[in-house]
C-alpha cells in the first residue's frame, strides 16, 4: 500500500509534519508513506497558470501514483492554512490527481481542538467537484496540546494516542480497498453465463445426452420420474401428474423453464412448432440453451439470463413485433427463486397482451391515447438492448405471422359480449 | 461621511466581486466613500519567526483600522474562499489586530447560480476566530448569481431585485457600523484575547 502525506504547512516548523514523520516511520512495517511538502507551491492565481510548473507536477504526479493520501493540516483562523488552501485550487484547476482518491485527514493544533474546525472546513473542500476527493468519514485523528505530544525522539508520548491512530490507519487501508471496488468499472456478469450448460446442479440428470431427442423418455426411466395419476404434493395442493399436465397447458401462455444450470428442461407442450409464437419441438427438451438458439443470439440470451440470476432484474420483458400489428406479444423472462431467494433459472411465458388490453379497455369504457411526451421503443421494451432484442429469444426468429390459435378466443365477437353480459345480469 | 475599505476577495485579474465593489463605490458614492483594496501583492503566508510583516500588510491593515467598516466580496473556489484571501486574513492576523470588532458586510458573486454562499458561510466562521474577531453583520447574504451576465457595458448591476436588495442590506450595514461603534464594553478584553494568541508562546 503506497500512500502519500501531504505537509498542510508552509511553516519552516510545522507540529503536523512532525506527526507525519512520525506516522511514517512508526507504521512502516504496514504501510509506505512518502512525505510530500507544499512549501514551493506558489499562491494559486487563476490569472497566472502555474500548473505546468516542476513542483505543482511533482505533487501530481505523486499523488496520481499513491493509493491514497493523508492529509495533516493545521488549523488557522478557524480554517486550513492559505498555504494548504492554494495547493488545493491547483490541484483542481486544470488537473485533478485528487479525483476519486481516497484521502485520510489528520490534524494537529496547539489547544485542546487539534484543527477540528479546519478539518471539517477540509472536507467540505476535498468533495467540491473540482477536487472531488473520497474522505473517509468518521476517525477524525486531532491531535491537541501539540506542544506536549511528542517526546525528544520525536514519538508520540501517549499510547492510546498511537493506538488510535493505528486504529484509524488500519482503516483507512480498508477503506482504500472499498473504494477502489466502487471505482472499478462494473464487470460485464453476462460473459460467465455457461449456454452449453456444462456445469452440475443438485436436480442435474446425469449420465443422459442432453440432445438426445428423447432425452425426457430416457431421463425419467433412469430417475424413475412419477407420471400418469401418481399424486404430486406441491407447496399448497396435491395434484396428479396429469392434473399439473393440464393445469399447464391450460395457462394462456406458452411457458418454458430453464434451470438455473441453463438447462432447457420443460414446455407446456400445446401445439405443434408452427402454432406457437416461440415454436419449439418436444426434442429440444433437455438441451443445454447454446442449442435453443442461433449463436449470433448468444451474447443477448446471456445478457438476459445474468439480469435475472444477478438480481439486476425480475423480469426481462420483450415486445416481439412480427406477429402482426393486431396482436402484442410479449416474451417475459421471470426469475425463479426458492425459498431462501437462491436463483432457480428462468421462467419464460409468451403472452399475447392484445386481448386482454381490449378486455380491460371495453370494461372500463377508456380508449389508448398516445402520450406525445413519451418517447416508445417500439420494438420493444427492453431498451437497454432494443438494437439487438428480436434475436434474444431464441424461438421469435422461428415465429410466423400466421400464428394466430393462441389468442383465438379474442378474435370472435360473441365470447366478448358473452362474457361482459353475464357480469352484468 | 463613513469611509469602507472594499476588500476585493480575489488576486484574478478578472473578476465580478471586484465589478461587483466597484459598482458599490459608485453607486453609493454620495452616500458613503469606499476605498478598493486588492490582496494579490500579499506574498504566501507562511508563519515567519520574525515580527517583520511585508510593507503590503502594514499598509492594508493601517487602512482597515482607519475605516469605519469593510466590505469583502468573495467568490467561491471549491466550496470556500480562494486561498488568496485566507492568505490576506492569515496575515491581517498575524501579531496585528485591524479586524477585532470591525463591521463586516460580507458580499459574494459567483459564475453560477449559488453566489459564493459555501464561501460566505467559510468566511464568516474565518471573521469569527479570535484572531480576527470582526463584527460580522448577522443574518445578511448578497448572493450575486450568475456574475459574468449581472452587469451592463457601464459596469451597472442590471437586475433592478439585485439593485433594490443591495440597497437595503447596505443601509442595514450603515445602521449596523453605528451599533458596532456602541458595542465597545469588550473590545478591550477583545483586543487582548487576539493578541494573547500568540502562535507560538501559548
Amino acid at each position: 500500500m503506497k500512500l502519500v502525506g501531504i505537509v498542510g504547512s508552509n511553516a519552516d516548523f510545522s507540529y503536523n509534519r512532525l506527526l507525519l514523520q512520525y506516522i511514517k516511520k512508526h507504521f512502516e512495517s504496514f504501510v509506505d508513506i512518502e512525505i510530500l511538502e507544499i512549501k514551493d507551491i506558489p499562491l494559486f492565481n487563476q490569472s497566472h497558470d502555474q500548473t505546468n510548473s516542476a513542483p505543482i507536477q511533482k505533487l501530481n504526479r505523486k499523488i496520481l501514483a499513491a493509493d491514497g493520501v493523508i492529509i495533516a493540516t493545521p488549523e488557522h483562523n478557524h480554517t486550513i492554512p492559505a498555504g494548504l488552501k492554494s495547493v488545493l485550487e491547483w490541484l483542481s484547476f486544470k488537473i485533478q490527481p485528487l479525483s476519486n482518491k481516497p484521502v485520510m485527514l489528520v490534524g494537529a493544533s496547539y489547544y485542546d481542538q487539534g484543527s477540528s474546525r479546519a478539518q471539517l472546513h477540509l472536507r467540505q473542500i476535498l468533495e467540491a467537484p473540482g477536487v472531488n476527493a473520497i474522505v473517509m468519514p468518521g476517525n477524525e485523528f486531532l491531535l491537541g496540546k501539540v506542544k506536549e505530544a511528542f517526546d525528544e525522539q520525536n514519538n508520540l508520548k501517549e499510547q492510546g494516542t498511537t493506538d488510535f491512530l493505528q486504529t484509524c490507519l488500519e482503516k483507512f487501508v480498508k477503506f482504500i480497498k472499498v473504494v477502489s471496488s466502487i471505482n472499478e468499472p462494473q464487470k460485464d456478469l453476462s460473459a460467465e453465463e455457461d449456454l452449453e450448460a456444462t456445469g452440475k446442479i443438485d436436480t442435474t440428470i446425469e449420465g443422459v445426452d442432453m440432445s438426445a431427442e428423447d432425452w425426457v423418455e430416457q431421463a425419467s426411466e433412469k430417475i424413475d420420474a412419477v407420471q400418469g395419476d401418481t399424486y404430486v404434493k406441491l407447496n399448497r395442493g396435491i395434484l396428479t401428474v396429469n392434473q399439473l399436465n393440464a393445469l399447464l397447458a391450460s395457462m394462456p401462455m406458452e411457458l418454458t423453464f430453464a434451470d438455473s444450470n441453463n438447462q432447457f428442461l420443460f414446455y407446456n407442450y400445446t401445439e405443434d412448432k408452427e402454432e406457437m409464437f416461440a415454436g419449439r419441438v418436444p426434442g429440444q427438451v433437455g438441451n443445454p440453451l447454446a442449442n435453443c438458439h442461433p449463436p449470433a443470439t448468444y451474447k443477448n440470451v446471456k445478457w438476459v439470463l445474468s439480469q435475472l440470476r444477478h438480481g439486476n432484474e425480475d423480469v426481462v420483458r420483450i415486445h416481439v413485433p412480427t406477429h402482426g400489428p393486431d396482436k402484442y406479444v410479449v416474451h417475459s423472462y421471470q426469475a425463479m427463486h426458492d425459498d431462501t431467494g437462491n436463483y432457480m433459472g428462468v421462467n419464460e411465458y409468451v403472452l399475447d397482451f392484445q386481448p386482454i388490453i381490449d378486455w380491460y379497455l371495453q370494461q372500463t369504457g377508456q380508449r389508448l391515447a398516445k402520450d406525445e411526451t413519451v418517447e416508445v421503443d417500439a420494438t420493444s421494451s427492453a431498451s437497454k438492448k432494443q438494437e439487438e432484442v428480436d434475436s434474444v429469444s431464441g424461438a421469435s426468429e422461428q415465429a410466423t405471422s400466421e400464428v394466430d390459435s393462441v389468442s383465438s378466443a379474442s378474435e370472435s365477437a360473441d365470447v366478448d359480449s358473452v362474457s361482459s353480459a353475464s357480469i352484468k345480469s | 461621511m463613513n469611509h469602507f475599505i472594499g476588500l476585493v476577495g480575489t488576486n484574478s485579474d478578472n473578476s465580478t466581486n471586484r465589478k461587483l465593489l466597484q459598482f458599490m463605490q459608485k453607486h453609493f458614492s454620495d452616500k458613503v466613500s469606499i476605498e478598493l483594496m486588492e490582496i494579490r501583492d500579499f506574498p504566501l503566508f507562511n508563519k515567519p519567526e520574525t515580527d517583520q510583516l511585508p510593507e503590503v500588510v502594514k499598509d492594508a491593515a493601517e487602512k482597515i483600522s482607519q475605516s469605519d467598516g469593510v466590505i469583502i466580496s468573495t467568490p467561491e473556489y471549491d466550496h470556500s474562499i480562494p486561498a488568496a484571501l485566507t492568505n490576506a486574513l492569515n496575515w491581517l492576523s498575524y501579531g496585528i489586530y485591524p479586524f477585532v470588532d470591525k463591521p463586516v458586510m460580507i458580499t459574494g458573486a459567483s459564475y453560477g447560480t449559488l453566489g459564493s454562499s459555501r464561501a460566505q458561510s467559510h468566511l464568516r466562521q474565518i471573521l469569527d476566530s479570535p484572531e480576527l474577531k470582526a463584527r460580522i453583520m448577522p443574518s445578511s447574504e448578497f448572493l450575486l448569481g450568475h456574475s459574468l451576465e449581472a452587469f451592463d457595458e457601464e459596469n451597472a448591476l442590471i437586475e433592478h431585485e439585485q439593485v433594490k436588495k443591495l440597497n437595503g442590506l447596505f443601509e442595514d450595514f450603515q445602521v449596523f457600523v453605528d451599533l458596532t461603534n456602541q458595542l465597545t464594553n469588550a473590545h478591550e478584553a477583545n483586543k487582548q484575547e487576539a493578541k494573547n494568541f500568540n502562535w507560538e508562546t501559548i
